[in-house]
């Protein structure tokens, strides 16, 4: 008997330009106790097709076929039927737990809420109830975290208030939309965890929306693929892994970063003096007030790095991966002086102890990619103007064409606007621009993690190639364990703004990590099964 | 840009508003050609006349027909309201871009200087200027502009605050480039939608205060037909010809209103969220 079933459903959405097919002829069923992943890129229609069983779409939104809830037809449902259907009967939880949540109610009171609203149960049971729910959660302290507010609770300990509450009237369906996205690679494997335990424990019907084709693969019984709005396979997860039918689903699968496929070949020559050496360098964010220092108060500044060294080799990669906040952005920053640091950065043999030090040599040297290609790129600029500024500032005889071929783009880009490209084109120009004075260091800064997984994997390339062509190094800066493992020469690992270790990528297959955090890291982030192409 | 015309006339308010400032543009360009009279021929004979069939909109106090007075005194009136309008959002645009940029001392030194400025009513402050410049359609665009900067410096600042955030401007400062760029080029074309709706409504105000410094005798003088200068001297003959008095100000009103609603529209159509 299964929970769920979407027959031969289609959906348009409205725009000026007529009606756009979101989803095509889509047909799903999840049996009870059955975990179906569904794996898209941006943009292949994963989110609609979890508020279209929500029934929460928009009022113009066009629709064919038949969604149902057991044997009831979810859209011949009225208001007033689906209201008391959603949380009571499918259960919801969001990609975002920051945003989710309503920061003006204290948890508990949002957990209660729902309870007392589904299951008819009066306040004082309704709290008694939410506090063993969080219990159940795992959360530390549950008595305690009930009084909390949003942001006085950490990113996992949110979206595990988020789990229990989609988990608290006992649904007989749960959405999950990219639960474990937003958080850190760590956490995200605890919520992996715990949602493991609670789906085999309820045996709930859950749609498990993803881009993560790995993650997908650990947690789903079923996966079903989804590729413009189409469903172009659809199998058990070993059957998809073990032979992919579908041409679309092979690339994805390929695409996936696998660890032990090294593209980097050969080492930066070994005795060569360092390109770059940084020099216990340490960032402090928050400034003193005036009449603070005039008061003599000292305030407590936060810390982006603490005494952070290391060095760069010419024509090496260094990888450096932490969770957010560990300090790896803070490090790129400071090194092209964007934020003010202590310490000193030893550049072809000068030493730079501030922003002012950074002269135009450095400034050609040093190059930056940023994550984000969207707020990189200036929006009003046509590609042209935005790869000839730093051509008119370092001189070079490159031409914008030779440039836009270099990063496997077409020459007629020249006269694009930004939103003229799709993401990885825009993030292409961007290296493009990083590429066009000939630096001797370019930092990445997370720049594939806003990317779709095949996208990325040209991106990675083009990055190889250009290294190799031009022996340029990179500070490569990632949260993707398994990406990182596939490019560096070595990997350096930040946590809470301190560098705790610093491994070849030779020693780390061999012996292993020795910090406990990179080992925590590294079980986080198992790399990808195998499948047979 | 005609998508962005399509957007601005699906809006009742942005259709309106272009119809009223199309017509006031037409005017503007071809007012003297249309008007029937010239606008300093008297005639004697025929004073504080009410409109008919020979003079639509009737005669003033020496005769001169007042429709004819109000279409040469468009040019005037409404492009040097215009003018001034610039002048104060070139001026608040730099200053407001440029704060924002800097950050840090720099920006709270020009921001309280600013505030300071912000808190003279800007008809005094035009007044006080006039006075040190001397009686003139010059020194009234000087004044009036410098009367809006501040608050176009305002506005601007909030806007330019979020652009300064993005990372083409952290792209363009690690490429080493210099202030002057940064601000003129990465900068400005991202918050000129914001300034260009802020002009709209400011160029209504700009007008209403261009004809009360004329009505106080400090903008045009006679024999202009500047419309603030028709209605200070249509108001001593209130009693023998109301019409006097009412084409000028409901001219006013117009082109006040019309910009309005233009402002309205342009602010909808620019926002792609609306």
């Amino acid at each position: 008997m299964n929970v769920l079933e979407v027959k031969g459903y289609s959906l348009d959405y409205p725009t000026p330009a007529g009606f756009v097919r979101a989803l095509d002829s889509i047909d799903l069923a999840i049996a009870r106790g059955e975990v179906l992943g569904l794996v898209g890129e941006s943009g292949s229609g994963k989110t609609s097709l979890a508020w279209a069983i929500m029934r929460h779409l928009p009022p113009r939104a066009r629709e064919q076929g038949d969604i149902s809830l057991g044997s009831q037809s979810l859209m011949a449902a009225t208001e007033s039927e689906i209201a008391a259907i959603r949380g009571r009967r499918i259960g919801m939880v969001f990609q975002d737990p920051s945003t989710s949540l309503n920061p003006t109610l204290t948890l508990g009171q949002q957990l209660a809420e729902v309870l007392a609203r589904h299951r008819g149960l009066t306040r004082r049971q309704a709290w008694a109830e939410g506090e063993a729910m969080m219990a159940r959660v795992g959360l530390k302290q549950p008595a305690a975290m009930m009084h909390r507010y949003p942001h006085e609770a950490s990113g996992g300990e949110k979206q595990r208030v988020v789990i229990a509450s989609a988990f608290a009237c006992q649904p007989e369906c749960i959405l999950f939309d990219e639960p474990t996205t937003a958080l850190d690679v760590v956490t995200a494997r605890q919520i992996l965890d715990l949602f493991a335990e609670l789906q085999a424990e309820t045996a709930v019907a859950s749609l498990y929306i993803s881009h993560d084709l790995a993650l997908v693969s650990r947690v789903a019984d079923h996966v079903a693929v989804l590729h413009r709005g189409r469903l172009v396979e659809h199998g058990e997860v070993d059957a998809v892994f073990d032979a992919p039918r579908d041409d679309y689903t092979r690339r994805l699968l390929a695409a996936v970063p696998r660890p032990d496929h090294r593209l980097v070949t050969g080492k930066p020559a070994a005795g060569a003096d360092p390109l770059v050496e940084v020099e216990r360098l340490s960032v402090h964010y928050g400034r003193t007030p005036f009449l603070s220092a005039l008061a003599g108060r000292r305030i407590a500044q936060v810390a982006g790095n603490r005494a952070v060294s290391l060095s760069v080799q010419p024509g090496e990669i260094l990888g450096i991966v932490g969770e957010s906040g560990s300090g790896k952005s803070t490090l790129a920053r400071a090194l092209t002086g964007l934020t003010r640091f202590d310490g000193a950065v030893r550049f072809a043999g000068r030493r730079i102890t501030g922003r002012r030090d950074m002269d135009r040599g450095y400034r050609r040297d040093v190059q930056i990619v940023f994550q984000h290609p969207d707020s990189s790129l200036n929006p009003r600029q046509r590609v042209r103007e935005i790869l000839s500024r730093p051509l008119t500032l370092y001189g070079g005889e490159a031409r914008i064409e030779a440039l836009l071929e270099q990063v496997r783009l077409p020459a007629a880009y020249a006269e694009r606007f930004p939103h003229q490209l799709s993401g990885g084109e825009k993030q292409r120009v961007a290296i493009a621009r990083a590429f066009a004075s000939r630096p001797k260091l370019v930092i990445c800064d997370e720049i594939t993690s806003s990317l779709d997984v095949s996208v990325q994997a040209a991106v990675v390339e083009l990055l190889v190639d250009l290294q190799r062509r031009n022996g340029t190094a990179y500070l490569f800066i990632t949260h993707d364990l398994n990406l990182v493992r596939q490019l560096a020469h070595r990997i350096a690992v930040m946590y809470r703004g301190e560098l705790v270790e610093l491994l070849d990528i030779d020693d780390l297959s061999t012996t292993g990590p020795r910090h406990p955090y990179t080992r925590q890291l590294m079980d986080a982030v198992p790399p990808p099964r195998e499948y047979k192409s | 840009m005609a998508e962005l015309l399509r957007r601005l006339l699906r809006t009742p308010q942005g259709l309106l508003g272009v119809l009223i400032v199309g017509l006031i543009l037409v005017i503007v360009v071809c007012g003297p050609s249309l008007a029937p009279y010239g606008p300093d021929t008297m005639a004697p004979r025929l004073r504080y006349r009410a409109p008919s069939a020979e003079f639509l909109l009737g005669t003033d106090q020496y005769g001169r027909d007042i429709l004819s007075r109000l279409l040469y005194g468009a040019r005037s009136t409404v492009i040097l309201a215009c003018l001034a309008t610039a002048l104060g959002t070139v001026a608040g645009a730099l200053i407001g871009t440029t704060s924002a940029f800097l950050g840090g001392r720099a920006d709270e030194a020009i921001m309280r200087t600013i505030d300071a400025i912000l808190s003279i009513p800007s008809l005094l402050f035009a007044l006080l200027i006039v006075n040190l410049l001397g009686k003139s359609s010059f020194s009234a665009v000087m004044a009036i502009g410098i009367a809006f900067t501040p608050g176009m410096t305002r506005v601007t600042r909030s806007v330019a605050l979020a652009v300064t955030k993005q990372d083409y401007v952290n792209a363009a400062i690690a490429r080493g480039e210099r202030g002057g760029y940064i601000v003129l080029r990465e900068m400005l074309p991202n918050v000129v939608a914001p300034i260009v709706v802020e002009m709209t409504i400011r160029v209504a105000f700009s007008v209403m205060l261009f004809a009360t410094l004329s009505f106080l005798g400090l903008g045009a003088q006679p024999p202009s037909s500047e419309w603030g200068l028709m209605v200070a001297e249509a108001r001593r003959f209130m009693h023998l010809s109301p019409w006097m008095i009412l084409w000028p100000s409901l001219a006013v009103a117009l082109v006040a209103i019309g910009f309005n609603l233009l402002g309205d529209g342009l602010r909808d159509a620019l926002n792609p969220r609306t």
